[in-house]
């Protein structure tokens, strides 16, 4: 049996300073972190806190699972490269070609990429096993559980961090999710990440660590629809979690529930659906242990 | 128990060629697909040369990289279907998909209040950003592929994990076929541009063929390429059944985190050895069975040697005589699709008893001494080639394939 044994989950309308400093092995890496890498150092080490897992104990026998959101390049990097290529109103490729495109630093590119929220984690807290990347639907959470609890049934990993960012108060995200049919309002967005720490249940009861969350139930289907033809509006709900969202968490929604759970301290059963706007159908149910 | 995971169908869009027959023949006759950059006018860009897929493919959205997916996917699901049934069960996508494309144009023109209108969908999700999992949508509904499917963003390595997570999925019996590969393009302002910054692509735009040099004493940079390849995998007794063609397995699969630099690796190979360790354990094989290994080489001034260590530190005494082809001397770095079009070329080469060669490698570097097989295809019976990837961010991966004839004789 695989059981969580460490939670932790963050929301954010824009507007909180999400400060992972006390985690970061190099405080001048920093400033190559976008808003999705600062959620997964924090998230992880605040979960992997609650599991009493210190850094010494990964390395080779930790692996990483993580669902990204959509790619927000950051509008404040972007616009010096903008303002020095335009001709008039219009794109130069000359412009921006003589000068336009070194106005960025060359490694704030790394800020928006998806797999460096995976980089970060791993360097910050030591993680050195197998991984998983993927993104950005709301049902990937549940293809990352499933490579977890593979990687830990199969004895490729003892720890399994699982987790889930995604930076929406984003031009880039904003833009798209307000085009998409039906379209998603800027005022529901919002900043999201959460971690879970997985463990079989023997093995972390043998280290003296307690489980506080197991999964019951999961019922997982996909629809393959023709993106170009057939528009899916996106349904989420939640049935124990006193918080039910009644905003966009992104694909970081069922981990940030979860942890919430974990968190109220209260023993009881979690109920997940999903719609997902990809296609992806899921029916979860999970027992909070604490 | 594990399944034994059988390739049945290949499929490849690629700077060199179009599809597979075409791309072992560019590959055995040393035929490179890079040129100068012709989709955008790189204008006085530092590299402005690349290995730009020479195909005019019918285009649903601007985001090449869709169109390159669906045919490549298309010749390997036609090449597994040959004669006459498809795998039959839940089949998997898992897709190793580059960046969302996203237009200096469209931003210029949203920041000035203008843009498409919103006439169809199309418009709505190709303006400003088009969400690079659209790819894996179009794929799954083209093929009726039923279970969630696996969308890889691990940069450079997402075409190899593409692999070894859909070989895991079948051997497991979490699927019963998988379509499954790599496709990108970063040949845009961007994208060009981006890697620009950061020193890492070659700027020796007056001799595009003989820019990509891994390897090589003078290398400079890696060359952007194009490009997407796919492979079905199915259960071997399920594909003897249904009489499909029998391309070889797929065996090994391992991958690992550096935990090291953002934008190098580290600088002892570990986390590459690990990978490469990982898939020869899995593959229940010693460094003294495999037969070759295709390099991630990049032509990156800090990947070659680091990945040449990486290599002696896993194979030890058999480094020196396992020879290393270089497939990015040929079609340049294609990113997310580099694992998947580095594994089709694996194979094909792999069941024609060739090595295909290493161009440009005219003066060695000396902290790469291992036989990369330079200039020339070379004859060799293969059993098992090693094909890795590794990817800014330290995320390695590595598959093992066995060949056509060494996994009949398995019975």
């Amino acid at each position: 049996m695989i059981v969580a044994t460490g939670a932790s989950g963050l929301v954010s309308a824009g507007d909180v300073d999400i400060d992972p400093t006390v985690y970061l092995r190099a405080r001048k890496s920093r400033k190559y972190m976008g808003v999705q890498d600062e959620l997964a150092v924090v998230t992880a080490g605040r979960a992997l806190a609650s599991a009493r897992l210190s850094r010494e104990e990964l390395g080779e026998r930790a692996g990483l699972f993580a669902v990204i959101g959509y790619i927000p390049f950051d509008k404040a990097d972007i616009a010096p490269v903008l303002a020095a290529s335009l001709d008039g109103e219009r794109f130069s490729m000359s412009r921006f070609a003589n000068g336009g495109f070194q106005r960025a630093h060359p490694l704030l590119t790394f800020r928006c990429l998806p797999n460096m929220p995976a980089y970060h984690v791993s360097v910050n807290f030591d993680v050195r096993g197998p991984y998983y990347v993927t993104y950005p639907g709301a049902g990937q959470v549940y293809a990352a559980r499933e490579e977890a609890c593979t990687a830990l049934a199969e004895r490729h990993v003892d720890v399994a961090i699982v987790f889930a960012v995604a930076h929406q108060r984003n031009f880039l995200v904003e833009h798209h999710l307000s085009r998409v049919e039906p379209p998603v309002p800027v005022s529901a967005l919002r900043d999201a990440g959460a971690c879970l720490v997985l463990e079989r249940d023997e093995s972390a009861r043998a280290a003296g660590r307690t489980p506080v969350l197991a999964l019951l139930e999961l019922e997982q289907r996909y629809h393959p629809h023709p993106p170009l033809e057939e528009a899916r509006g996106e349904l989420e709900s939640f049935v124990g979690v006193s918080a039910a969202p009644a905003e966009s968490r992104g694909p970081a929604a069922l981990l940030c529930a979860l942890a919430d759970a974990v968190a109220s301290g209260q023993p009881g059963r979690v109920e997940h659906r999903l719609r997902a706007r990809d296609g992806v159908e899921a029916r979860s149910a999970w027992q909070v242990l604490a | 128990m594990k399944r034994r995971v059988a390739i049945t169908g290949m499929g490849v869009v690629a700077p060199n060629a179009g599809n597979v027959p075409e791309f072992l023949d560019a590959l055995l006759s040393g035929r490179s697909g890079i040129g100068p950059i012709t989709v955008f006018d790189p204008a006085s860009l530092p590299t402005r040369i690349a290995g730009e897929v020479k195909q005019k493919l019918p285009s649903l959205l601007p985001d090449r990289k869709i169109a390159f997916a669906l045919e490549a996917a298309r010749q390997a699901m036609e090449d597994a279907t040959r004669f006459g049934t498809r795998p039959g069960g839940a089949g998997a996508l898992s897709l190793g998909v580059g960046l969302e494309l996203f237009s200096m144009d469209d931003l210029a023109a949203r920041e000035h209040g203008a843009g498409p209108k919103l006439v169809n969908r199309a418009a709505r999700l190709s303006f400003m950003q088009t969400p690079s999992d659209l790819c894996a949508h179009f794929l799954s509904q083209a093929h009726s592929l039923t279970l969630p499917p696996r969308v890889h963003v691990s940069a450079c390595a997402a075409g190899t994990d593409a692999l070894g997570n859909a070989f895991r999925m079948v051997q497991s019996g979490r699927a019963e076929f998988a379509l499954a590969g790599g496709t990108d393009s970063m040949i845009n302002p961007l994208g060009v541009a981006g890697f620009s910054t950061l020193n890492a692509t070659s700027t020796r735009n007056g001799e595009p063929e003989r820019a990509s040099r891994p390897f090589d004493r003078g290398r400079d940079g890696f060359v952007l390429g194009e490009g997407a390849a796919f492979l079905v995998l199915e259960p071997w007794e399920a594909a003897v059944r249904r009489g499909a063609t029998l391309h070889g397995e797929l065996v090994g699969y391992g991958n690992s985190l550096d935990a090291h630099g953002i934008s190098e690796p580290h600088p002892e190979g570990r986390g590459a050895a690990q990978a490469m360790q990982r898939a020869l354990d899995d593959a229940g094989l010693s460094p003294a069975e495999i037969s070759a290994i295709n390099a991630h080489g990049t032509a990156t001034p800090k990947n070659d040697p680091v990945e040449t260590l990486a290599i002696h530190r896993v194979f030890g005494e058999d480094a020196r005589r396992i020879p290393v082809m270089a497939t990015k001397s040929m079609v340049g770095h294609l990113i997310s699709a580099a694992g998947a079009v580095e594994a089709v070329a694996s194979m094909v080469c792999m069941n024609a008893g060739w090595l295909h060669p290493t161009l440009n490698l005219d003066d060695p570097d000396p902290a790469c001494d291992l036989d990369y097989v330079p200039h020339t295809a070379r004859r060799m019976v293969q059993s098992h080639v090693l094909s890795s990837s590794y990817g800014f961010g330290g995320h390695n991966a590595a598959i093992v394939l066995r060949g056509a004839e060494a996994a009949r004789a398995r019975g």
